[in-house]
C-alpha cells in the first residue's frame, strides 16, 4: 500500500533570464497525479518502442521521428495547461499527439496509414492533429511563427488561453524564430516558446551548431527559464509559471534540457555522433520515467506493484492498438482528393497529376 | 530549501549507474513480494506463459533491406537485457549495424545463431522472457519460420577441416575470437581453403592480418584451390534450408555474381577507348539529311538486279566528302597531322568478342556496289574471326552505323590515330511542308585539335549533299566546284 497521498519534490534550480522571480523550487504532487504522469510517460515510451518495431518490420514506412527520452516535456507541460490552450510542435509529434487526447491507436494507425489514424492515415509521423493541437510540422522552425499567430488569435478573441510552440535546439538557430519573438513581444502575445533541447540537431551537437547554447536567454528582450526537462514535475511547475506570466506579460521562453534515445529519424542509428555509452548513461541516470518511478516509490506515493500493474496494462493496451493499426483498412484512393478545400460547393472537382484526371472532392 | 533540492539532485545524477536500473530493481524485489506469486500463477497455464515471451524478429535496418546476415550475438542465452543494449551485429545490404533493443528481460533463446546469412526481414531470431521467468524452459512458437539459410555446423574436426573442407563459411566475417576479418584476408583464406583459427594472428588485439595468412601459406607450402564461381542460377537454390551435413554452403548475398575474364581483345578495346576519351578533345556535330532520293534510287537499281544498301551509299558519300575536306581524312603521326593520300574507311562491325573495324580501302574510287560487296565480305570474315591484321589495321576515317537497330542518333569514340568518326542513326519519317520525308541523323565526333568547327561543318554539308543527290555518287570522284569555292 502506498503510504503518502501527497509529496513535496525539490527540483533542480531553474535558471532565469530577465525574470526577478521564477517558478517554485518545491513542487507538490498527489497520488492521482503521480499515477497519471507515470502512465502517460510510460505509454508514450511503449508506443514509441512499438512504432520502432513496426518500422523495422516495414509496416510503418517513410518518415518516423521518435520521442523516447523526452516524455517528461510533453507530459509535464500538458499537466499545467488545459485543452483550451493550444499546442503546435515540430515533426517529433507522437508524444504530444497522445497527451493532447489522441488515443494510442489514433497515433499508431496514423503511422501505418490506416483510416483509423488521427489524420485518417493521410498525414503520418509528422502530420498528426487534435483539438487545439496544430500538429507536427515538417518544416524546421516554421511552427514558431504559426504558434505566434495562434497566440495572437487567443488574445484577439479575449480568451484566457496560451499557445505553446515547441522547437528543437537545431531550429533554435533559425531566423524566423527571432522574427516571431519580435512580433510576439511587440504585441505581448500569450505564447510560450519551448526549446526542447535534446542536445542534437539531427547529427550535430548543440555546441557545434550554436554560438550560444543557453537557449532560454536567446530571446533577448523575451524572458526565459531553463528547466530540467527530464523531471516531469519541474516541467509542470515551469509551465504553470510560464502560462500565468504569458497571460499577464506576453511571451516567455522555456528551455527544457532533455535527451533523445533514438536517432534523429529511423535512418539514423544515432551512434555515429555520440557514443552508445553516453546514451546508456542517460538512460540509467537521467531517464524521466525511471527517475519519476524512483521518486514515487521511494516517497511512498506509489507502490512497485502499482507500477508493475500499470506497465502490464500499458503493454497490453499498446499491443492491442498496434494489432488494430496493422489490420484496419486503408482509405480508398478517392480520398486522395478530399479535404483540400473547406466546405467546397457541390460538384467541385479537383485535378490529379495531369488534366486527364479529375475527381470529386468534399 | 536549497540544500534539500541539491540533495535530491545529487542523488539523481551522481550515483553509480547500476543503482539506477529502476525496473530491474523493482522487479527483482518483487520476487519476495506478492508479485512473485502473480508471476508464478501466470506461468502455470501454457497460454499465459506464451504471453510472457517477447518475439524478436529480424529487423529492417535500412530502407532497402530485404534480408541480412547475423554476424555475431553480443548477448548469450540467459543474459539480462535492458533498454538500449546491443543484442547483435547485423549486416544489411549497406553496412554492419548494431541491433539494439527497447525491451527489458532475459534473452531466453537465440534461434538464428552467429554467422547466418540471408535471414529474411521478419524471421524470428530470438525470444525474450521477463526477468524472473524460467528462461531455460521457453518454447519456440510453432509458427516460427526456420532461418532462411542457416550455416551448417561443421561436421568434421577443426584439424581435418583445414584441408578437407571449405574453410570458414562463405560470408563469415569473423574469426573465432570475434575479430573482424578483412576482405582480402577472407579472400585469401577461401582461395587456399584455410580455417581462420589455424593461423596465428599478429595484428593489434589479436586481429588476423593478410601477412599472417601469407606466412602460413609459405610455411605450409599451400597451393591455391580451384573454386567454381557460383552461377547466378545456383544461388537461389542454395538459399533453401539445407540438411546440416550437406557440403555446399550457401553463398552470401555479395557473392551472387559471375566474373567474366577479360579477353585480350576486350583489354585492347578498353585501353584504346580510355586513351582516346582521356587524351583527345572530342567535339561533336550532327546533321540531318533527307534519304528519300537514296530509297528511290535503290528501288530503281533493285529493279535492274543491283542490290545495294543504304550503308553502302553512306560509305560512298563519306568517301567523297573526305576527299573534298581532306583535314577530316587525316591521321596523327609523330605529333603531327598527316593528310592520308587515300580514303580508307574503317567500318565498325559487332562480333561476339567486341567491336572490330575492317577497312574499305580506297573507298572514293569504288562504286557503290563494289563497296557493298567489300563490306559484305569483310563483315562475314569479322564475324567468323578470320580477319587478317592488314584488313583491320590502318584506315583514315571510321563509320559506326546503328541505324539498322533503330538507334536515332548517338556519338562514337574516336579511333586513334584517326581524327574523326561518324555515327549513323536510323532513317525516320519527319513531317515537312512537302509531306512526310525520310530523314537520317549522323553525328561526327572529331578531334578538335585537328579539325575546326568550320571543317567539320563543311564535311557534313558535303556528306549531306551527296546523300540527298545520290546521282552525284555515281560519277566517282567529281569535285563540287561550289564546295571548293567555300572560303574560310
Amino acid at each position: 500500500m502506498s503510504t503518502a497521498t501527497e509529496i513535496t519534490h525539490y527540483v533542480v534550480p531553474f535558471k532565469l533570464h530577465r525574470l526577478e522571480q521564477g517558478p517554485n523550487l518545491q513542487v507538490k504532487c498527489t497520488r492521482d497525479e503521480a499515477m497519471k504522469y507515470y502512465k502517460q510517460m510510460r505509454t508514450i515510451r511503449v508506443m514509441e518502442t512499438t512504432a520502432s518495431n513496426l518500422y523495422k518490420s516495414k509496416i510503418i514506412r517513410g518518415f518516423c521521428h521518435l520521442y523516447s527520452g523526452q516524455e517528461a516535456v510533453a507530459v509535464g507541460m500538458e499537466a499545467a495547461i488545459t485543452l483550451d490552450d493550444s499546442v503546435i510542435t515540430a515533426y517529433r509529434a507522437h508524444g504530444w499527439t497522445y497527451t493532447r487526447g489522441v488515443s494510442v491507436k489514433g497515433v499508431l494507425a496514423e503511422l501505418t496509414g490506416r483510416h483509423t489514424g488521427c489524420a485518417l492515415g493521410k498525414g503520418g509521423s509528422m502530420h498528426m492533429y487534435g483539438k487545439n493541437f496544430y500538429g507536427g510540422n515538417g518544416i524546421v522552425g516554421a511552427q514558431i511563427p504559426l504558434g505566434a499567430g495562434i497566440a495572437f488569435a487567443h488574445k484577439y478573441r479575449d480568451e484566457d488561453s496560451v499557445c505553446v510552440a515547441l522547437y528543437g535546439d537545431g531550429a533554435a538557430n533559425q531566423g524566423q524564430l527571432f522574427e516571431a519573438f519580435n512580433m510576439a513581444k511587440l504585441w505581448d502575445l500569450p505564447a510560450i516558446f519551448v526549446c526542447e533541447n535534446n542536445g542534437f540537431g539531427m547529427g550535430t551537437s548543440a555546441e557545434r551548431a550554436a554560438a550560444s547554447t543557453t537557449y532560454f536567454s536567446r530571446g533577448d528582450y523575451v524572458p526565459g527559464i531553463w528547466v530540467d526537462g527530464m523531471d516531469v514535475l519541474a516541467v509542470k511547475e515551469a509551465t504553470r509559471f510560464a502560462k500565468s506570466y504569458a497571460l499577464k506579460n506576453g511571451p516567455i521562453i522555456l528551455e527544457t534540457a532533455t535527451y533523445r534515445y533514438h536517432g534523429h529519424s529511423m535512418s539514423d542509428p544515432g551512434t555515429s555522433y555520440r557514443s552508445r555509452d553516453e546514451v546508456q548513461e542517460v538512460r540509467q541516470t537521467r531517464d524521466p520515467i525511471g527517475k519519476f518511478a524512483e521518486l514515487a516509490t521511494s516517497s511512498g506515493l506509489l507502490t512497485k506493484e502499482e507500477i508493475k500493474k500499470m506497465d502490464d496494462e500499458i503493454k497490453k493496451e499498446v499491443a492491442t492498438a498496434a494489432e488494430q493499426a496493422k489490420t484496419d483498412p486503408e482509405l480508398p484512393p478517392e480520398e486522395l482528393y478530399t479535404f483540400i478545400y473547406k466546405n467546397p460547393p457541390a460538384n467541385t472537382r479537383v485535378r490529379g497529376c495531369d488534366d486527364t484526371i479529375w475527381a470529386a472532392t468534399k | 530549501m536549497a540544500t534539500a533540492a541539491q540533495k535530491i539532485c545529487c542523488r539523481l545524477t551522481r550515483s553509480s549507474p547500476a543503482a539506477f536500473r529502476f525496473h530491474s530493481l523493482i522487479r527483482s524485489q518483487n520476487h519476495q513480494s506478492k508479485y512473485y506469486g502473480y508471476v508464478q500463477s501466470r506461468k502455470i497455464s501454457a497460454s499465459s506463459a506464451a504471453y510472457a515471451t517477447t518475439k524478436l524478429d529480424m529487423p529492417s535496418l535500412s530502407p532497402t533491406m530485404e534480408q541480412g546476415n547475423i554476424i555475431k550475438w553480443h548477448k548469450k542465452e540467459g543474459d539480462a537485457i535492458s533498454p538500449g543494449d546491443v543484442l547483435c551485429e547485423i549486416e544489411t545490404d549497406k553496412a554492419v549495424i548494431s541491433m539494439d533493443t527497447e525491451e527489458e528481460g532475459i534473452l531466453a533463446k537465440i534461434i538464428v545463431p552467429d554467422n547466418t546469412n540471408n535471414v529474411k526481414v521478419g524471421t524470428l531470431i530470438a525470444l525474450l522472457v521477463e526477468e524472473g521467468d524460467d528462461w531455460k524452459s521457453v518454447e519456440i512458437p510453432a509458427d516460427a519460420e526456420k532461418p532462411a539459410a542457416a550455416s551448417p555446423p561443421p561436421s568434421v574436426s577443426p584439424a581435418a577441416a583445414s584441408t578437407a573442407m571449405p574453410a570458414a563459411p562463405h560470408g563469415a566475417n569473423l574469426a573465432g575470437d570475434g575479430h573482424l576479418i578483412g576482405p582480402s584476408v577472407k579472400k585469401l583464406l577461401q582461395e587456399y581453403n584455410i580455417q581462420a583459427s589455424s593461423v596465428s594472428p599478429s595484428g593489434p588485439g589479436g586481429a588476423l592480418l593478410k601477412g599472417d595468412v601469407l606466412d602460413y601459406i609459405n610455411a605450409n607450402k599451400l597451393d591455391k584451390k580451384v573454386q567454381e564461381a557460383p552461377s547466378p542460377a545456383a544461388a537461389p537454390q542454395a538459399a533453401s534450408p539445407l540438411p546440416p551435413a550437406a557440403p555446399p554452403v550457401a553463398p552470401s548475398a555479395g557473392e551472387n555474381y559471375v566474373d567474366i575474364p577479360l579477353s585480350n581483345m576486350r583489354r585492347v578495346i578498353a585501353k584504346r577507348l580510355t586513351e582516346s576519351k582521356m587524351t583527345i578533345p572530342h567535339a561533336y556535330a550532327t546533321i540531318d539529311s533527307d534519304v528519300g532520293a537514296i530509297a528511290e534510287l535503290r528501288s530503281t537499281l533493285k529493279a535492274d538486279g543491283i542490290k545495294v544498301s543504304v550503308n553502302d551509299f553512306i560509305i560512298k558519300a563519306s568517301a567523297l566528302a573526305l576527299q573534298r575536306v581532306p583535314r577530316v581524312n587525316a591521321i596523327w603521326e609523330n605529333d603531327a597531322l598527316k593528310l592520308s593520300s587515300s580514303v580508307d574507311i574503317s567500318i565498325a562491325v559487332a562480333t561476339p568478342n567486341g567491336l572490330i573495324t575492317p577497312i574499305v580501302f580506297g573507298a572514293s574510287y569504288l562504286s557503290v556496289d563494289q563497296i557493298g560487296s567489300t563490306v559484305k565480305e569483310l563483315a562475314g570474315k569479322a564475324k567468323e574471326g578470320k580477319l587478317q591484321p592488314h584488313e583491320y589495321q590502318g584506315g583514315s576515317f571510321s563509320i559506326s552505323n546503328l541505324g539498322m537497330f533503330g538507334i536515332s542518333d548517338f556519338t562514337a569514340v574516336i579511333n586513334p590515330p584517326q581524327v574523326a568518326i561518324m555515327a549513323v542513326g536510323t532513317s525516320r519519317s519527319v513531317a515537312s511542308m512537302a509531306g512526310s520525308v525520310s530523314k537520317m541523323k549522323v553525328t561526327l565526333s572529331y578531334d578538335s585539335r585537328a579539325i575546326s568547327e568550320v571543317e567539320a561543318t563543311r564535311f557534313l554539308e558535303e556528306f549531306r549533299h551527296s546523300i540527298e543527290h545520290p546521282q552525284t555518287l555515281l560519277a566517282g570522284t567529281n569535285l563540287d566546284t561550289a564546295a571548293e569555292a567555300f572560303v574560310f
